[in-house]
């Protein structure tokens, strides 16, 4: 596969490297309130609201998706609609890896 | 403190907007294609270099959504027009600005940090050329895994088949004993396959760093994030073997790059 940089995906893992990384100067010449090097404090918030809004588009996939499963419940599709409920739990679970 | 009577001509000037540093000691101006329109310029000390702005001692922060994005974007522009030009950047993270500071300038500050601190950001420069920084996300559908582990499992299979003939009780209860054993064989399937997926990408990476992993949709989780560093011209390489991993059933990866090294210039 080849590397891609110009989705919307690429978009926020490009903006993730510009935020958090990059050389790190002496904090005494740069930019500060009360000694704490002000880079990029406030614009954390902006980019969670941004990420917030992003996985909001996501959830209507998902919702879709769910709608789609139960529908699939009704036709008796049973065991595809158990692994779906299992992996309800492995979200919860998932924050316990990381 | 500004004080409350100085122009904005007076506070411009005072600061300098970094966007990365580069192998070349050239004096010249890339234009307004900065932040906001600046104009982009080097701070040259012996053959390498600081890209920068000139912009009053004052952080850029907006709660405008938007705006932040464009001026993440303009500050990426700078560095990747920087890297086109010179070859090799160290990127310098967004909203760094240098200042004047007892009486020394902030164009001072730029040039007195390069000549301080010139042997290890020579040296950076010398190991970074020629390579670039890759994203490797590794994605996985848990549904999919599940119905997969159900056939591979022994114990999951027979708990399956207990259930389907049990009365009602015992069966709830066995029910709950499945999700529990689903649950551990997928945490440990978790486990292997970050080994397995590390292991074949850092055969064809220089470097690795392992980032936290973002919370995805249901039926994709991001189980690995990595920043790779590696020579452009093995990019190939390291594309194949991410498309024979994106090609097994349940798994898809996400490749992007190339990007200038973001996540190998730091101390």
């Amino acid at each position: 596969m080849e590397p891609t940089r110009d989705t919307h995906y690429t978009l926020v893992d490009l903006l993730d490297r510009v935020l958090d990384k990059g050389v790190v100067l002496y904090a005494d010449i740069i930019v500060s309130v009360a000694g704490i090097p002000l880079v990029g404090v406030n614009l954390r918030v902006v980019l969670a609201g941004m990420e917030t809004m992003l996985s909001y588009g996501v959830m209507q996939e998902w919702d879709q998706k769910i709608r789609a499963v139960k529908e699939l419940q009704k036709a008796g599709l049973v065991a595809y609609a158990r692994a779906t409920n299992l992996s309800g739990e492995m979200t919860y679970a998932k924050s316990g890896w990381h | 403190m500004q004080q409350e009577d100085e122009t904005e001509a007076q506070r411009e000037g005072q600061g300098r907007y970094l966007y990365c540093i580069a192998g070349s000691g050239e004096r010249v101006s890339l234009g307004a294609i900065g932040i906001d329109g600046h104009n982009v310029y080097t701070i040259p000390y012996r053959d390498i270099c600081a890209v920068v702005h000139e912009c009053p001692a004052e952080p850029y922060q907006s709660t405008d959504r938007e705006l932040v994005n464009c001026w993440l974007l303009a500050h990426q522009k700078v560095v990747d027009e920087a890297w086109q030009r010179w070859g090799t950047v160290l990127p310098v993270g967004f909203d760094t600005i240098v200042m004047d500071k007892d009486g020394v300038g902030a164009e001072d500050n730029v040039r007195n940090w390069l000549q301080k601190d010139y042997d290890n950001l020579k040296d950076k420069i010398e190991k970074l050329k020629g390579k670039a920084e890759y994203g490797v996300q590794i994605f996985w559908s848990p549904q999919v895994i599940a119905q997969n582990l159900t056939k591979t499992s022994p114990e999951i299979r027979q708990l399956e088949e207990a259930i389907k003939s049990q009365p009602r009780g015992i069966a709830y209860l066995n029910k709950q004993k499945l999700g529990g054993a689903l649950k551990k064989e997928l945490e440990s399937k978790a486990d292997w396959c970050f080994r397995d997926f590390y292991e074949r990408v850092r055969r064809h990476v220089d470097n690795i760093v392992v980032e936290k992993t973002k919370l995805g949709v249901q039926d994709a989780q991001m189980i690995m994030n990595l920043s790779c560093l590696l020579p452009k011209d093995k990019a190939a390489e390291l594309g194949e073997e991410l498309g024979k991993i994106n090609a097994i059933d349940g798994f898809s990866v996400r490749f992007t790059g190339p990007w200038p090294p973001y996540s190998f210039v730091g101390t």
